[in-house]
């Protein structure tokens, strides 16, 4: 219910930005139910908008979703006994949200195939109907983050970097993928500009190296 | 913005979305990986989740913003803490945006 609750309004948000940049709401709910992409949609919009090619669109989309490589290969030895065809629908509805509760239930070892598939198929249904929502009532609503809603997102990751610590060290390591997410765009400065995308997966990496290099 | 750039762009989406997501649940999962990286794996769920908050409090909308002068830190506290003590993601997401509501309107 929660990730239901928080897919919502960030759904809507894009729908209503999809229709002011031309898109129809047929193919506003069409991009979020076989994208269901998140911030990867976001930076597509922004980068159409510009009237960029098909193709830096694409390259966008996956910088900045390319943390769900990470995700997928942590989430890999859990799915080991995993027929190829369900790998396929979970790997299609891997998000930000579901990995990580996913994750939380396999700890818990209250995760099951259903109730990975579940989770999927919750996480699906928020979107794209966030994103009909949104797309439909686009003219009345104006911009849905302008409420605070749009502060679901953030406050379910919070949660979850909870739920996913399982001791101090992990935690610590958090706090450290944290801190270089916010000193890499500093880099501007010397001429090196990062999307978030790079900046996401480069930090994690090195503080994840950092974990388990100190890891005795 | 014509129509056919657009479906172009969410066929691609698609098409782009699923094969980072597909690729490796498919090859890694029929592989055994050595400890070391099970290792490195175990750390990258947090790590992860820790970098797309510090951005998302810290730098939202892609700029700078002082932990003292906006509502997104303090209300990710909130969100923590009710997790932390509540074991639930429903209250800890409600208590996160109403925290970030209420703030919003005394610190902007």
């Amino acid at each position: 219910m929660p990730i239901f609750l928080g897919y919502l309004p960030v759904g809507m948000a894009f729908g209503v930005l999809a229709r002011t940049l031309g898109f129809t709401v047929l193919q506003s709910v069409i991009c979020s139910a076989t994208a269901l992409a998140g911030a990867g949609q976001f930076i597509a919009l922004n980068i159409m908008k510009t009237g960029a090619s098909v193709f830096a669109v694409l390259a966008a989309t996956t910088v900045v979703n390319l943390r769900y490589v990470l995700f997928a290969a942590t989430l890999s030895p859990h799915l080991r006994k995993t027929p190829l065809p369900l790998q396929a629908v979970l790997a299609y509805s891997l998000t930000d949200e579901t990995f990580a509760i996913n994750m939380a239930d396999q700890r818990a070892g209250t995760s099951t195939d259903a109730s990975m598939v579940g989770v999927g198929l919750i996480s699906l249904i928020g979107w794209v109907t966030g994103t009909l929502v949104g797309a439909t009532l686009s003219g009345f609503i104006g911009d849905p983050t302008s409420w605070g809603l749009d502060f679901a997102m953030p406050a379910m990751f919070a949660a979850l970097l909870i739920a996913l610590a399982e001791n101090r060290r992990q935690a610590l390591i958090g706090g450290v993928a944290g801190a270089f997410a916010l000193a890499l765009p500093l880099l501007e400065a010397s001429g090196i500009t990062l999307g978030t995308g790079w900046i996401i997966i480069i930090s994690s990496m090195v503080a994840a190296t950092i974990g388990a290099v100190t890891d005795r | 913005m014509s129509s056919n750039y657009i479906w172009a762009a969410i066929v691609g989406m698609w098409v782009a979305n699923f094969a980072i997501r597909f690729i490796p649940v498919a090859v890694v999962s029929r592989m055994d990986l050595p400890e070391p990286v099970m290792r490195w794996l175990r750390y990258v769920p947090v790590s992860v989740m820790g970098s797309l908050i510090a951005l998302e409090v810290l730098r939202p909308g892609g700029e700078y913003q002082a932990p003292w002068n906006g509502a997104h830190l303090p209300a990710a506290l909130v969100s923590m803490a009710t997790y932390y003590y509540t074991k639930s993601f429903m209250g800890a997401s409600v208590a996160g945006v109403v925290a970030f509501i209420v703030l919003r309107g005394f610190i902007g």
